[in-house]
């Protein structure tokens, strides 16, 4: 389905990434000592490339999700025979991938209290449910991983 | 199918949450926090739990939702917290896409068991089904359990069984639970597993790649504080790995999750109902 994006909701995308990119720059510097200005650029061009993942989506006909576009376009970015991919790595890596996970969790905690009833509803149960959904398919797929790695002799 | 709409990022929730400049200052406190007390170890009988800041900032942002002090944090915030999520999983996912384009050299060498890991998702059947039918759980239990319940998967169980139906129900029971708390969970379990499974933590790192982002990098967070040497390379293989479960993901559970779920559905039903049947009818004997 092709659509256009309005230009209010492309500034509006733009301003959530850079509001994000601060305060996951101010995290780094906090919790990992990066200069800010470093984190900040790395995060900036991780969001961009968020950008662009959402608008290649809108502007494609076909039914693929943008985490794809942005996931591929991330990979080629970064590899070796990328010719921007000395500083993109560089600047990226001042960027502490588990900071981001801090803040968007804090949105989550956010996001989580009007769910807080349904949280209730489902309950315990739902709950142990999920946690053993998380740790079948984790430890099934690293048994799998561990044998074919000794298999292959990697390991 | 408005349900999508409430996981979807809604674009009036977006473009009033822009300028909820308070929304961002509580969030930034909470981060500043989180990031001030860092990652704690804590020795547990022998076992290293770590914690990371990502806890620590989900509590807070729970305890200021429900704090009454806290005025401005309320249902609309709640809802706009929503629409920005969705939004943050994209750099989340261009981080991990250049720490996989930048090792890419490793990554050809462990093709193999990146691509055959992805096999051990099923594992979730095996080990969630039979929990979900001892708990009571009937239909749903085959949404709930058949895959790890993340977007690829959404638009399949909602196709296939309807809206309404209790296999979606089940679905979004652990979508929305798996959102919030499968993150923390999933930090804390690998740091349990790294010392009860003699693994290598390259497969380790690897299973990390389940198809969630957050979920993928609080995991491989967890790792890289308790092997620190291979930092580097589980990143790269989780990233890899979180991607051909992204790529695949639909199709594996159409073709062979759902179809085993609902195998193993018809198998372990009767014997389940008919023992909890039992147990409920001693109980009301006595």
């Amino acid at each position: 389905m092709t659509e256009t994006i309005s230009s209010k909701v492309l500034i509006e995308w733009i301003g959530i990434l850079v509001i994000f990119s601060i305060i996951s720059a101010i995290g780094n510097v906090i919790g990992y000592h990066y200069p800010f200005m470093e984190s900040l650029v790395g995060m900036l061009i991780l969001c961009g490339i968020s950008l662009a993942g959402l608008i290649i989506e809108t502007y494609t006909p076909w039914d693929i999700p943008s985490i794809l576009y942005i996931s591929i376009l991330g990979l080629l970015l970064a590899l070796p025979i990328s010719p921007v991919s000395d500083f993109i790595i560089y600047y990226t890596t001042r960027v502490e991938l588990i900071s981001l996970t801090t803040v968007l969790l804090a949105y989550a905690g956010i996001s989580m209290g009007k769910d807080l009833g349904d949280f209730k509803k489902v309950g315990v149960k739902g709950v142990v449910v999920t946690f053993f959904v998380i740790f079948g398919t984790y430890v099934g797929s690293a048994l799998i991983a561990q044998f074919v790695l000794m298999y292959t002799g990697m390991i | 199918m408005d349900i999508k709409n409430k996981y979807t990022p809604d674009t009036e929730d977006l473009i009033k949450s822009v300028k909820d400049y308070k929304l961002h200052f509580t969030i930034l406190f909470a981060v500043i926090i989180s990031e001030y007390i860092g990652i704690i170890t804590l020795d547990f009988m022998g076992i290293s739990i770590v914690l990371m800041p990502l806890l620590y900032s989900l509590i807070l942002a729970v305890a200021f939702y429900l704090a009454k002090p806290v005025y401005w944090i309320k249902e609309k915030q709640s809802e706009r917290s929503s629409a920005i999520m969705m939004l943050l999983i994209g750099p989340l996912l261009a981080k991990l896409a250049i720490a996989s384009g930048q090792n890419i050299e490793i990554i050809f060498n462990a093709g193999p068991a990146i691509l055959l890991q992805e096999v051990g998702n099923l594992g979730t059947i095996f080990a969630a089904l039979p929990i979900a039918l001892l708990l009571g759980f009937k239909r749903e239990s085959i949404g709930m359990t058949s895959s790890i319940c993340r977007e690829p998967q959404m638009a399949v169980v909602i196709d296939k069984y309807g809206f309404t139906s209790p296999e979606t129900r089940g679905f979004f029971t652990v979508f929305l639970i798996g959102t919030v708390l499968g993150t923390p969970f999933i930090s804390l379990l690998v740091s349990i597993l790294a010392y009860v499974l003699p693994l290598h933590p390259f497969a380790f790192g690897m299973a990390c790649g389940i198809g969630s982002a957050s979920m993928n990098a609080a995991a491989v967070a967890s790792l890289s504080t308790i092997f620190p040497q291979y930092a580097t390379q589980m990143e790269a293989f989780s990233g890899m790995a979180n991607l051909i479960a992204m790529v695949t993901g639909m199709y594996v559970y159409i073709f062979v999750a759902m179809p085993l779920t609902e195998g193993l559905y018809k198998r372990l039903e009767p014997p389940i109902n008919a023992l909890l049947k039992r147990k409920k009818a001693k109980k009301e004997s006595c």
